[in-house]
């Protein structure tokens, strides 16, 4: 392959990829997103803007301590920002689920209440803020 | 001038996207909203704090009844200190939105110094600091109102505290 053609190439992958972020949509591997709600302060403010990894669980599980974005259980289409977290004690979910809580737990809706989300609920890893 | 940082100008680029095509929404919110908000309560408790520290000033007669006294209007000073705190927070998280920050730039870094505000208010027993108090939560009703499209009078809080109370004209 030539230079021109390679750099070419390269350029096409960058202006694909740049497509897709503008365009946003699930299939894109980054996710733009604003954070809207009290219960991940003070990590996460509200209004504060994140980028989001799509493919982190692809082949990791989530690991207790990630920040990560999935489907709320109770309102279709709704997204929340949580962090996964240990079980508490005499709570024993499927290795296939993981346990999210609000940092801030006085203000959040979280596994307390929901309970623990099946792993496919969990859309990606907050990656950093911008 | 300094030279912008990779992560600045990074941060810039996604902005500008952000711009041409909205982010998704994350929430973080403390419950199904319910969409009742209303920054009359965090007033009242601002009013509390003040008419607690005018009771402190007050003081005065039998020691050992002053000094039970005084134990208690400390605790209810810091309790509605801490009620203003808490009445902030969740209409500065759950109501304020994006479009809201547009219209008030400063919105972020003026609910943050009355939360700060509202933590000396919890130290201190300082008169000056509780009216200072009070006045940022009537800024802060006027603000959360006019987002609404709603105007607002000021109004005798008709206590003995004195003061006054924004409220929807």
């Amino acid at each position: 392959m030539t230079r021109s053609l390679r750099r070419a190439a390269v350029a096409a992958i960058v202006a694909a990829a740049g497509l897709r972020l503008v365009r946003g949509g699930m299939a894109s591997p980054i996710g733009r997103y604003v954070v809207d709600g009290p219960s991940m302060l003070p990590a996460y403010q509200p209004g504060e803007r994140l980028l989001v990894n799509r493919l982190a669980y692809a082949f990791w599980r989530p690991a207790i301590g990630d920040v990560v974005v999935l489907r709320d259980p109770d309102r279709r289409g709704h997204l929340l920002l949580k962090r996964v977290s240990k079980a508490p004690d005499g709570f024993h979910p499927e290795p296939s689920h993981v346990f999210v809580l609000g940092d801030n737990a006085a203000e959040s809706r979280d596994s307390r209440a929901f309970g623990p989300v099946h792993r496919r609920a969990v859309i990606g890893k907050a990656w950093f803020k911008y | 001038m300094s030279r912008p940082s990779f992560q600045n100008i990074i941060s810039r680029g996604l902005r500008t996207i952000d711009r041409v095509a909205a982010p998704g929404v994350v929430e973080a919110h403390c419950d199904i909203p319910c969409g009742i908000y209303d920054p009359h309560a965090m007033q009242i408790a601002a009013l509390s704090v003040v008419r607690m520290n005018q009771l402190i000033e007050a003081l005065a007669g039998d020691e050992g009844k002053t000094k039970a006294n005084l134990s208690r209007y400390i605790t209810v000073k810091e309790d509605h200190a801490e009620i203003v705190k808490k009445e902030a927070r969740i209409i500065w998280g759950d109501y304020f939105k994006a479009e809201h920050l547009e219209k008030y730039p400063d919105l972020n870094d003026f609910v943050w110094g009355m939360l700060k505000l509202a933590g000396k208010n919890k130290q201190e027993i300082n008169l000056q600091v509780a009216q200072d108090l009070l006045a940022q939560t009537q800024k802060f009703a006027e603000i959360f109102w006019d987002t609404k499209g709603v105007k607002t009078k000021r109004a005798p809080s008709n206590q003995a505290v004195g003061g006054e109370l924004v409220v929807p004209a």
